[in-house]
């Protein structure tokens, strides 16, 4: 068999895992062959990621591909090694629409995107009358994929009604929860994909200008899109009811509010960007008074394919309120993580486990939504994920990070991880979320230093309600979620912090010590050697007064004889 | 085309645009709010004016929401008011500042000691006099004898010494006692009598004339002024230099004085009640505690020691080797005195150690410079008569545990008694309240309550048990107050509740202190002159003169001013107070204090700054100039000038961004 | 204007083009300078105070000259559970440097960053925006040293 042509994934996550050096090698020695920079195919676990396409048609993978001689020629003669083949449990899932040509297509070549497919959906929606586009997305279900979920037809239709010199349609491609990257996938992968998105919505609505707000620390995505908007110029794809709209993008300088949309039309206008209160609405008044609409990266991710398949085809995937797919981030305390889309309703034990190989004895509860969602403990992943299923849960879907949490991590300091995130991130114009969110994280660092008071407690669950229910945006209004919901699943966790001065977990530094088990020890010195504070002694003691808990030791020791456990007075 | 919607039930309507503070506002409904200032765009910040909207059960800020037709607006009830509580809670979390001067909330009787230090600064005695006598009716005697709780708590204990406020007190009244005269209002027609004289009994018949209220005094002694007269020695406080003429102003103020009536003897609490609309008790602790040991009838008490030297108009027999028991005030004054009658041996014996003396550290040093002895850590167990001499058997302490006044507590070494001799042993161990029958009385034999029963009222030492001039000036001012309660109806203003405070000055450092003068004078503290040493043991002249005006001015000029320049007008106070909120609901970081007051006129005090941005936009949007702005985020947002530079010379100083400032965050420094 | 800044013109002197005009002159200069930000200022005609209140707001701007290479830590979810911590204590020990510090050289500056967006490689950190992923102690050391060399 000959290979027709080469893919390698050079989206960030596979040139952060080596691929720029695959690639490099691959087009040394594959002499004719094309090879194909192209973005991420999801399985984030095993990049450097290449796929060998052969001239019959068949793909073949392979798996942490090394720069090496060996490894290259391994491809290029489609040896045994490093064969790749993705898990039966995950297809059988998966339902790849909005990322079908991630990874498949050469991002920075519109030709590719179009021969595969691309620029169909605007060209049927030319085809209709704006209104009937407006139905089409209304017919489909689609709700935002950002967070709120607000139904994408009707907010359209919001704009689509408004007459005024101006309007302007925004793509927040702001991901800023920590631990999200599905925005970034898309559009470092296909970002024509969000471009046709843009466009249609633009035909939709009459929108005049278009902007993507996009985070700097994605300089992969900013250029790739730029690329493409470039090729939407000289296709003169650009040109909507009559207009040459100009696309601009604005790189986001690093300000996690700013995915509120008032913050983000202040950012866009110069300005701090600290939200306002709402109504009047963007749609009524936004970016420099004018109307203004604003949906995420995902949300017009899926617009090309509503209009390409009809919003009654795409409607029959999902659930009665959660229509389509929906992209998930997995990440953390999972065998696979990465990127994945499957449809709205699957549950967490189909996502964590079967797709995510999690080890069912060591997940303890998923963070969903970020910092803005919660965490579901592992009693209750059969929940499908979709809206409104989870809102009961006290988490949200937000924007499809899924953070697994294993059970050697302590729920105490996650939650007040997430609290010193949206502390710092607080834009600072309200009280409740300026003030609040620093005296919640504030009380989470005495208790994970084991200085917390039972009453703490009551004052986390009182002052995280009313934070909830008085600050001005949705950082605040969401920020004591990971608290509420963590005092709400895991409260024995917090009770063993105040009340026994222990981290059940043995994550807590302030609460724990290192021990060696003299039983697995082989005596190597390495921990020795390695201690930057020399607080192994010849015997194999580890001082605790002098150990700063760097875990240095644990990570060295060639037979995990080193262990966490509760100090002396704790235990 | 007016929308139309209820707040708390009642039907509202509000034009297009118009807030629901606004509609609020205008239809007389109390919706609190420290960032809305109307000729500004909305600030949506500090979130006091929350209201909830009953059918979303959202809570929104009423300055920035408009009504939507048919919405249900409540802002009145628990929950809302939680809400804002809260808010104001949290606000109040990162608020540095002092909400009322260290040395004001210190001073039991709460004079507004940094008000008067800086008229008198400015050399204006008369107008620090008028401030002084707002809270102290007795400022010569108390600015001779008080143990300057003030300076205690002053903040140049920071860095030096304390200002020397009470000498403050001592010259304003000494300078205008003859001339100042209080405007009197009319007569109420009301009729009060007060039993006892003293400090207590005097100022509350001082505040009650102050009403209009006719007064009579009842006094058991031949002269008024209690234990100032008959218990403070002469050479601490003349008596006709000083006292007489304190009590000449009560009567030029109308108070009438009955002297040599005694309650229960000669006056009856039951025709007082008839005879007046309502009686004031404040007899004070004339009873002296013995020795609390076998032979303790052969001990002079402290008290009656010294009221008889008084009496005798300081002419007494030398009481020869004397012993006083005792660490307190008393004690010393019963050596000092002992020392003036011409006894050349002199001693105090006291049960613990000279740092847990509750006597006056001046007063130990002034009675050792006059070469009285000090024996520690002894007690007596037996005092007897052996021929013409006193033997007082004593035992040796040594220090426990504290006990519950913190103080550690003497423990006797067994087999460590030692005899004596003497040729006096005065007890100045304590004093009792001899409490009228009928009224009941707690464990230490005081009166239980400042109201006992109605129309009767309790103020001063027999109350609190023996105590200070100023506590019962304190004590007799509120006796005062609660009369005209009761009687005219009068409501004082309520003292504030809310005191935020940068700490006590001994959690401080110089860096921390706010210096709204640039000028604050680094000279060590004033000092008064004293007579010399051979005239204080051989006459009963008074010890310390009256500091000069100059000297006093110059002191001034130490004072740091540490009161927050808007505590009268700070909006956050206010609305903390309506709001019964608690300074300590939230505990937890505030941003580290870094004024400015590079501006001759205006400072800057970051710490009290509510990040509102409200003087951000006046400046801008009123003024044109935008010379300020908000910098930085979340908790340490702040409000700064271009590079940090201070005002710029292109500020007109207008003022409208400290007119703005609902805090004291931008204030004038000029305070007045 | 400060000729310095003249790359400004390149953009369109309205303010909302400021946070673009201030990262233009981050790009070029590492850092944003009072002279930068009274550049910005005049060329955007926004007062400089409005200018540094912008500024101040964004976790991008620097306003102190960073090291040549600049070392930012990814402390997004993913990372911080693997270790992001761990790695601020290792560059604490290996550069004696905390976020938001330069060394004397002006070789190396850490600072911390929100997610990179590579949470499945965790943990991650940046040098001049080169992704660096899975790090242990050992192969950041291998790391750093490279660059020390450089």
């Amino acid at each position: 068999m000959k290979i027709k042509f080469l893919r390698v994934g050079v989206a960030s996550c596979g040139i952060a895992a080596g691929a720029d050096k695959v690639f490099e090698k691959l087009c040394e020695k594959a002499g004719d062959i094309p090879v194909i920079g192209v973005g991420c195919l999801g399985h984030c676990y095993a990049e450097p990621l290449v796929e060998a396409v052969t001239e019959d048609g068949s793909s073949i993978l392979f798996r942490d591909v090394k720069g090496t001689d060996e490894a290259i020629d391994n491809i290029l003669s489609l040896g045994e090694k490093d064969r790749f083949e993705i898990p039966e449990k995950r297809k059988k899932h998966e339902l790849v629409k909005v990322l079908a040509l991630a990874g498949k297509v050469n991002p920075t070549d519109i030709s590719d995107y179009i021969a595969n497919g691309g620029y169909e959906g605007l060209k049927k929606a030319l085809t209709l009358s704006p209104e009937e586009v407006v139905n089409q997305v209304k017919i489909s279900g689609l709700r935002g994929r950002g967070g709120g979920g607000f139904p994408t037809g009707t907010k359209w239709s919001f704009l689509a009604a408004k007459q005024a010199e101006e309007k302007i349609l925004i793509c927040n491609a702001d991901e800023g929860d920590p631990g999200a990257f599905m925005d970034r996938s898309l559009m470092e992968s296909v970002p024509h994909q969000l471009l046709e998105g843009m466009l249609i919505a633009a035909y939709a609505t009459g929108a005049t200008k278009l902007f993507i707000y996009c985070r700097a620390e994605y300089p992969m995505a900013i250029k790739h899109l730029r690329i493409a908007i470039e090729q939407i110029y000289a296709a003169k794809l650009n040109i909507v009811n009559g207009r040459s709209l100009e696309i601009i993008i604005k790189e986001g300088a690093g300000a996690f509010v700013c995915g509120e949309e008032t913050a983000l039309i202040a950012s866009l206008e110069g300005k701090r960007g600290t939200p306002r209160f709402r109504p009047p609405f963007p749609t009524d008044s936004g970016y420099k008074t004018f109307p203004t609409m604003i949906n995420n990266v995902e949300t017009f991710g899926n617009v090309p394919v509503i209009l390409r398949e009809g919003g009654e085809e795409f409607a029959k995937t999902g659930t009665e309120s959660s229509k389509g797919t929906k992209l998930f981030a997995l990440a953390g305390d999972l065998k696979n993580p990465g990127l994945v889309e499957v449809p709205m309703g699957k549950t967490l034990n189909e996502i964590v486990f079967e797709i995510g190989g999690a080890d069912k004895d060591n997940v303890k509860a998923v963070q969903i939504g970020g910092p803005s969602g919660g965490c579901i403990p592992v009693e209750l992943f059969d929940t499908p994920v979709d809206y409104d299923s989870l809102k009961a849960l006290g988490a949200i879907i937000g924007s499809g990070g899924l953070i697994v949490i294993g059970k050697d991590r302590c729920m105490v300091e996650t939650a007040r991880y997430f609290l010193d995130f949206t502390h710092r991130e607080s834009c600072g114009k309200c009280t409740f979320c300026r003030v609040g969110t620093m005296r919640m994280f504030e009380t989470l660092e005495r208790i994970v230093a084991g200085k917390g008071k039972e009453s703490d407690l009551e004052m986390l669950e009182d002052l995280g309600k009313k934070i909830k229910a008085g600050a001005l945006c949705g950082l605040g209004q969401t920020a004591p979620n990971p608290v509420l919901a963590t005092l709400r699943y895991f409260r024995n966790e917090y009770e063993d912090h105040v009340i026994r001065h222990r981290c059940t977990a043995h994550q807590c530094n302030e609460l724990v010590k290192l021990e060696i088990d003299s039983s697995k020890c082989i005596k190597c010195k390495l921990c020795i050697k390695t201690c930057p504070v020399d607080a192994i002694d010849g015997n194999f003691n580890i001082d605790a007064e002098k150990c700063t808990r760097c875990n240095s030791c644990f990570d060295v020791c060639p037979k995990n004889a080193i262990f966490r456990t509760d100090l002396e007075e704790n235990k | 085309m007016s929308i139309e919607f209820t707040i708390d039930g009642k039907v509202f309507s509000a034009e297009p645009g118009q807030t629901i503070l606004e509609v609020a506002r205008a239809n007389g409904i109390e919706i609190p709010s420290l960032c809305r200032e109307q000729r500004i765009s909305k600030t949506t910040s500090c979130f006091v004016c929350v209201v909830k909207d009953c059918k979303t059960g959202r809570f929104l800020p009423s300055c920035s929401a408009c009504p939507a037709p048919g919405q249900e607006i409540s802002s009145n009830t628990d929950e809302v008011w939680d809400m804002r509580r809260t808010a104001l809670n949290l606000l109040l979390s990162e608020h540095s500042g002092d909400c009322e001067a260290p040395c004001t909330l210190a001073c039991p009787a709460h004079a507004a000691v940094e008000e008067y230090v800086r008229a008198g600064r400015q050399g204006d005695f008369l107008k620090a006099l008028t401030i002084i006598k707002e809270r102290i009716p007795l400022p010569m005697t108390i600015g001779r004898v008080c143990p300057r709780f003030c300076e205690k708590d002053c903040r140049r204990n920071v860095y030096g010494k304390p200002v020397a406020i009470n000498d403050f007190k001592r010259l304003a009244a000494d300078l205008y006692y003859d001339t100042y005269m209080e405007k009197l209002p009319e007569e109420t027609g009301k009729r009060v009598a007060i039993v006892g004289a003293g400090p207590a009994g005097l100022s509350a018949a001082y505040y009650l004339r102050l009403k209009g209220v006719a007064v009579t005094v009842f006094e058991a002694m031949p002269k008024a002024g209690g234990m100032t007269r008959y218990g403070i020695p002469e050479y601490r406080l003349p008596k006709k230099a000083v006292l007489d003429r304190e009590i000449a102003h009560f009567e030029k103020l109308g108070v009438s004085f009955e002297y040599n009536r005694t309650l229960g003897k000669d006056l009856s609490l039951e025709d007082l009640k008839k005879d007046f609309d309502a009686v004031i008790i404040a007899i004070g602790c004339w009873k002296a505690s013995g020795l609390r040991c076998e032979g303790e009838e052969l001990a002079v008490p402290g008290i009656d020691f010294l009221r008889n030297v008084a009496e005798n108009d300081n002419v007494a027999a030398n009481p020869g080797k004397t012993i006083v028991v005792g660490g307190g005030n008393t004690a010393m004054d019963c050596v000092r005195t002992s020392v003036r009658l011409g006894s050349s041996d002199v001693s105090c014996f006291y049960r613990r150690t000279e740092a847990e003396m509750p006597a006056e550290k001046i007063e130990i040093a002034e009675a050792k410079e006059e070469g009285v002895k000090f024996e520690f850590l002894i007690a007596p167990v037996k005092l007897e008569k052996r021929q013409d001499k006193l033997v007082l058997t004593c035992r040796k302490m040594e220090l426990g545990e504290p006990d519950a006044s913190g103080r550690r507590k003497p423990v006797e070494v067994p087999g460590s008694d030692f005899e004596v001799e003497a040729d006096t042993v005065i007890a100045a161990i304590g004093q009792g309240t001899m409490a009228p029958e009928g009224l009941p009385v707690n464990r230490w034999g005081n009166l239980e309550s400042e109201t006992p029963a109605p129309g009767l009222y309790a103020a001063g030492d027999c109350v609190s048990g023996a105590a200070t001039v100023v506590e019962g000036v304190a004590s007799g001012r509120r006796a005062a107050l609660a009369v005209c309660k009761d009687l005219l109806g009068l409501e004082e203003k309520a003292e504030s509740t809310i005191f935020v405070s940068r700490g006590s000055w001994q959690s401080l450092k110089r860096e921390d202190l706010v210096f709204l003068r640039n000028d604050v004078s680094e000279k060590d503290r004033a000092k008064q002159d004293l007579i010399p040493i051979e005239e204080r043991v051989s006459s009963f002249a008074e010890v310390a003169a009256t500091m000069p005006p100059e000297r006093v001015m110059a002191e001034g000029e130490r004072c740091i001013e540490c009161s927050c320049t808007d505590k009268k007008n700070c909006k956050l106070r206010q609305h903390a107070e309506t709001y019964s909120c608690d300074v300590d609901a939230f505990k937890g970081e505030k941003i580290a204090v870094s004024y400015d007051t590079r501006h001759p006129l205006i400072i800057q005090d970051r710490g009290k700054c509510i990040k509102c941005g409200t003087c951000v936009k006046v400046c801008k949007e009123v003024v044109n100039k935008t010379l300020l702005s908000l910098k930085l985020r979340g908790f340490s947002t702040c409000v700064g000038t271009a590079f940090d530079g201070g005002f710029p010379d292109n500020c007109a100083e207008c003022g409208a961004c400290v007119d703005a400032c609902p805090t004291g965050a931008l204030d004038w420094r000029h305070k007045a | 204007m400060d000729e310095k800044f003249s790359f400004l013109t390149k953009i369109a002197a309205e303010p909302s083009n400021l946070i673009k005009g201030l990262q233009a002159i981050q790009a070029a200069e590492g850092y944003v300078s009072n002279d930068a930000i009274n550049a910005a200022a005049e060329y955007f005609g926004i007062p400089p105070v409005e200018v540094e209140g912008v500024l101040s707001f964004y976790a991008q701007f620097k306003r102190v000259k960073p090291g040549k290479y600049q070392i930012a830590v990814c402390d997004g979810t993913a990372c911080h559970i693997k270790g992001a911590p761990l790695v601020h204590e290792w560059l604490k020990q290996e550069l004696g440097l905390a976020p938001g510090e330069t060394d004397a050289d002006g070789l190396f500056s850490v600072e911390t960053v929100a997610c990179l967006g590579c949470c499945s490689l965790a943990p991650v950190i940046s040098i001049n925006g080169r992704v660096y992923a899975k790090l242990d102690r050992k192969n950041l050391k291998k790391i750093l040293k490279e660059y020390a060399e450089k």
